[in-house]
């Protein structure tokens, strides 16, 4: 731990010259962990510079260039966040060019903490830390294996944990809509718990979040209720896989599905009639 | 036998028409179908899919024009990529996702439109009312 820490440091130092600032976490005051944005006028402050628990930089980072397009940034990321920034770049969030990305390798730990399949960066040019392989996801595996009563069991009574505190689709990265329609009363009564069901929250929120969800898990992480729903995502990501042949942040040229004009013979794949 | 409720949802351009056709050449079909014109398949949401079965449908119709004629040009080409993954979420959630139907039916294809809402009928008719699978109990 100690010692990705200390080359991260030194990462950070080294890039300071070239940008207005390095995006990552700091233990503040009373230990509390959250995004900070480093700044090489202040290199002392890279002292409570911290690395573990993540926090959702993508979406800071999305916030930061908003207010500031022409400043040149670096972020600290892992495989996920790297993901997220990617996603949002092809989603037209982010101005990639004037990003650096410093890339931090998951250890196995914090790994099988996020049942992470892809724990290491791939574009990132400066690297912290060793690569390792990805882990299983058991809680995944075990609903996908669930027959289709059980999963209808299982979803129901998670989903009647919920307190509809939004705080999943307000973490995810991925989640920039200017207007959501999990907002849309048409769609999700307001003022009702339990959520009915099916839950028409997450189901749509699932939906949406097809080719997008890099699998970061803030979204699990953050809920007040502990409810497995990156499970959804990740099947789905799998089917995406398999449809469209595309892998959520990993080649930066290849355009979503959601932005694809299908070729011919490629709806096929679908499993439609044609 | 319980009558399934059974919304289509039919882009005006090819699959109204198609009905039309069918309507036109008297062909018999069962009338458990409730059909809504939307200009253009790729209109219907996955939200709308979803919410049409929270208002109780026990199946839902997706129609539109054949890859290549949809009116919009590509419109249904968002109909064609979101709806197989619309299927496969409610299949992870525990829904047979057989009750929702996705096809292509052209205004010529009065036959075809006759066939598709006949066979999509019996698949719903043979499985029990979905308000009844999902029941929701009351909370303590
Ligand atoms: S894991 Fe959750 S928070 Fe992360 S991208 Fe996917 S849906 Fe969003
Ligand atoms: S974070 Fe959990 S409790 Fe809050 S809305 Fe999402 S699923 Fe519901
Ligand atoms: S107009 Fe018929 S599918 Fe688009």
């Amino acid at each position: 731990m100690s010692d990705r820490l200390t080359s991260l440091r030194e990462a950070i130092q080294q890039v300071f010259p070239q940008v207005d600032g390095v995006l990552g976490i700091r233990r503040g005051p009373g230990g509390i962990i959250s995004p900070y944005l480093f700044h090489s006028e202040h290199p002392e402050e890279l002292e409570a510079l911290a690395i573990w628990p993540k926090e959702p930089l993508p979406d800071v980072l999305r916030k930061i260039q908003k207010a500031h397009p022409e400043a040149k940034l670096a972020i600290v990321c892992r495989g996920c966040e790297e993901r997220g920034v990617v996603e949002m770049m092809k989603h037209s969030q982010l101005n990639w060019d004037n990003l650096t990305l410093i890339g931090l390798q998951c250890t196995k730990e914090e790994a099988e903490f996020c049942r992470c399949a892809k724990p290491y960066t791939v574009h990132a040019k400066i690297v912290v830390g060793e690569p390792i392989e990805g882990v299983p996801d058991p809680v995944t595996e075990k609903v996908a294996a669930m027959s289709r009563e059980e999963k209808q069991e299982f979803w129901k009574e998670q989903f009647l944990h919920c307190i509809k505190c939004y705080g999943c689709r307000t973490i995810c990265p991925q989640c920039f809509c200017n207007i959501c329609t999990l907002e849309d009363e048409k769609f999700v009564e307001t003022g009702r718990l339990p959520m009915p069901n099916p839950s028409m929250y997450h189901l749509i929120r699932a939906m949406h979040m097809t080719a997008k969800c890099v699998a970061c898990r803030e979204c699990e992480e953050t809920c007040p209720a502990d409810i497995p729903m990156a499970v959804h995502f990740r099947l789905i990501a799998r089917d995406v896989q398999e449809m469209f042949s595309y892998e959520t942040g990993a080649i930066l040229e290849q355009k979503p599905p959601q932005l694809l004009v299908l070729e011919e013979g490629e709806y096929e794949r679908t499993g439609l009639p044609h | 036998m319980y009558e399934p409720k059974i919304i289509g949802f039919l882009c005006n351009w090819c699959s109204y028409r198609g009905a039309d056709t069918a309507g036109m050449a008297r062909m018999k079909y069962p009338p458990n179908v409730k059909i809504i014109r939307v200009p253009c398949s790729g209109r219907i949401s996955p939200e709308l899919v979803l919410r049409t079965f929270r208002e109780g449908a026990d199946g839902v119709m997706v129609l539109g024009c054949h890859i290549g004629d949809c009116h919009y040009s590509t419109g249904n080409h968002r109909t064609a990529k979101r709806m197989p993954v619309l299927k496969r979420l409610l299949e992870y959630s525990g829904i047979d996702s057989d009750r929702l139907a996705i096809n292509w039916v052209s205004a010529a294809e009065g036959e075809k439109f006759a066939t598709v809402i006949k066979e999509f009928t019996e698949q719903i008719s043979a499985m029990p009312p979905f308000a009844e699978t999902m029941k929701m109990e009351e909370t303590k």
